[in-house]
């Protein structure tokens, strides 16, 4: 007889600590359950509370593998990027946080990788590291990645250059990249404010774009880190 | 003191506690001696006694409040360690068969507190040993609604040993609590079964020479299981305030139950984890691995010692 193949888990003697901290991550029923209902509770809360509209949610390429790109102008992006996808596909969005901020003490990485499903992302040390662990997210077929490719919050509806990680990460890959572009975040949730106001919250999500046929190289690089800021930019201006 | 132990505490509890209590507090006194005056490196065993300090106290204080807690308590136990075995083999990466043994063993629990409907005695015990039959058509179900068919065999597998061995014979323990002396039974089992396996330990450092099973647990040694039944066949008159009711055969088969099955249950945990290529089944107990780490002696032998009560004396 062969043998069996069994597969036990990566972390299976990690204690809780160093799961949560870990990257990628095994999967667990409990937290499973704790961030849909998280989920459930913050789309009530962007719906009620910011009456969030989104507008293009049907372009998310959902079932396959994308990126998200969006303006970065508080804590309230990511999660009203991953309310505009399914709740069944919430478990493999994964917005890239600072491992720095969001996964500096115990509390804050359980808060971040259960309720956020943060991907940790070094931004000062390792960044190539980085962008490896994103590159073999996107190679499951349903990741989806959540990015903010200005590196931090802006001050207001203004988009600043894209850094040039993005680029890197889907150069000579055929991964659709879909821009998007939150409103009124700078107003509801200012940076260095302690809770969110109830200012109304307008997501836009554009066609996804797709560099699979261009040849990888810095002038690529550049060129679709500028296209897909012309791309946010613009979703912002034409429906404001 | 005294107004503590007066508490309204089942006589037998009370005794444990007692012994076990001064137990603990003489082996803290030996390794605080030991460390810090004789500066003897104890760190590691600290740390596995720290663990025992923690458990011990809790178990009595779920006891002590009684029946529905301690099974929930077995409940959490049988739950966490099915999730062990699923995690370690990677079963749990399949939610439909993880979650129908969660249900299962859940059903157990449930049919250990709810009443027999045709005999006003608690726990439904023909349910209980039926779930079996249950939970294994429920498991071979799964494929069949799937419509898949490639590598469910061994997920099949895998499940029914899971909920067979982690639910259903440690549920046993849990349907012990419905007997008349059901402290009784369940302390001695868990008292007893712990030292088992510490004297298997004992007796193995001091006389250890000849490996007992070398492609299962290289570090067990004859001598020390040996001298571990030995222990455990002793242990039963020691003891017999916990089953005044005992003959020389129930004390007899006793020992025999816990002193080989004791062993056969460590043995079996080891086996699974060296096939799996796992060196412990979790982390959840600092200084002493996973539950199933902690537990397995008393999932091999709770069944047994059940059903030896039930043949001669009823629950």
């Amino acid at each position: 007889m062969e043998k069996w193949d069994y597969e036990p888990t990566a972390d299976l003697e990690l204690s809780l600590r160093e799961r949560l901290k870990g990257f990628p991550r095994e999967p667990h029923l409990w937290i499973y359950i704790l961030r849909i209902l998280a989920a459930l509770l913050q789309r009530m809360w962007f719906k009620l509370y910011h009456r969030l509209e989104i507008h293009g949610a049907d372009k998310l390429p959902v079932g396959q593998s994308f990126v998200m790109v969006a303006n970065h102008q508080s804590h309230l992006d990511a999660p009203s990027l991953v309310a505009a996808i399914p709740l069944r596909w919430i478990h493999r969005a994964f917005p890239a946080a600072a491992a720095d901020y969001f996964f500096k003490s115990a509390p804050r990485s359980a808060f971040s990788s259960i309720v956020i499903n943060a991907l940790p992302f070094e931004r000062q040390t390792k960044g190539g590291e980085s962008l490896a662990v994103c590159r073999e997210l996107l190679q499951t077929r349903g990741n989806i990645l959540i990015i903010f490719p200005e590196g931090t919050r802006g001050e207001n509806d203004d988009v600043s250059r894209f850094r040039s990680g993005i680029g890197r990460l889907v150069e000579g890959t055929g991964i659709p990249v879909v821009p998007c572009n939150l409103q009124g975040a700078a107003k509801a949730f200012p940076k260095g404010a302690y809770f969110p106001r109830p200012f109304k919250l307008i997501l836009h999500i554009g066609e996804p774009h797709n560099y699979g046929s261009m040849s990888p190289g810095w002038d690529t690089v550049e060129y679709i880190g500028n296209d897909l800021r012309k791309a946010v930019a613009n979703l912002g201006r034409n429906n404001s | 003191m005294n107004n503590l132990l007066s508490l309204d505490m089942n006589p037998i509890l009370r005794t444990y506690v007692v012994y076990v209590g001064s137990l603990l507090v003489v082996g803290s006194l030996v390794l605080i001696v030991l460390g810090s005056v004789l500066k003897k490196n104890v760190a590691n065993i600290w740390k596995t006694y720290r663990g025992w300090l923690i458990m011990i106290p809790t178990l009595f204080i779920i006891l002590w409040i009684g029946r529905e807690a301690t099974i929930i308590g077995i409940w959490l136990l049988s739950m966490f360690g099915f999730k062990e075995f699923a995690r370690a083999t990677g079963l749990y990466r399949d939610w439909w068969y993880t979650g129908a043994v969660y249900v299962g063993i859940t059903g157990l629990t449930i049919f250990t507190i709810l009443p027999d409907p045709r005999h006003a005695v608690d726990g439904w015990y023909g349910m209980f040993m039926a779930m079996p039959v249950y939970a294994i058509a429920l498991l071979l179900t799964i494929p069949i609604i799937r419509n898949k068919s490639e590598g469910q065999l061994q997920r099949v597998s895998l499940a029914i040993v899971g909920f067979i061995y982690m639910g259903w014979m440690f549920g046993h323990l849990g349907y012990l609590v419905n007997s008349e002396n059901f402290y009784g039974y369940v302390l001695y089992l868990v008292f007893a079964v712990e030292l088992n396996d510490i004297s298997a330990f004992t007796f193995g450092k001091l006389f250890g020479k000849t490996k007992l099973r070398s492609e299962v647990s290289p570090n067990k040694t004859l001598e020390g299981s040996l001298g571990a039944v030995a222990v455990s066949m002793i242990l039963p008159w020691l003891m017999h305030f916990s089953f005044p009711h005992f003959g020389t055969t129930d004390l007899l088969l006793t020992g025999v139950i816990v002193g080989v099955g004791g062993q056969l249950g460590d043995l079996t945990i080891s086996f699974i984890k060296r096939d799996l290529g796992v060196k412990d089944m979790g982390v959840v107990i600092p200084g002493h691995g996973g539950i199933l780490d902690r537990v397995d002696s008393l999932i091999f032998v709770a069944p047994l010692f059940f059903h030896m009560i039930r043949w001669f004396h009823d629950l």
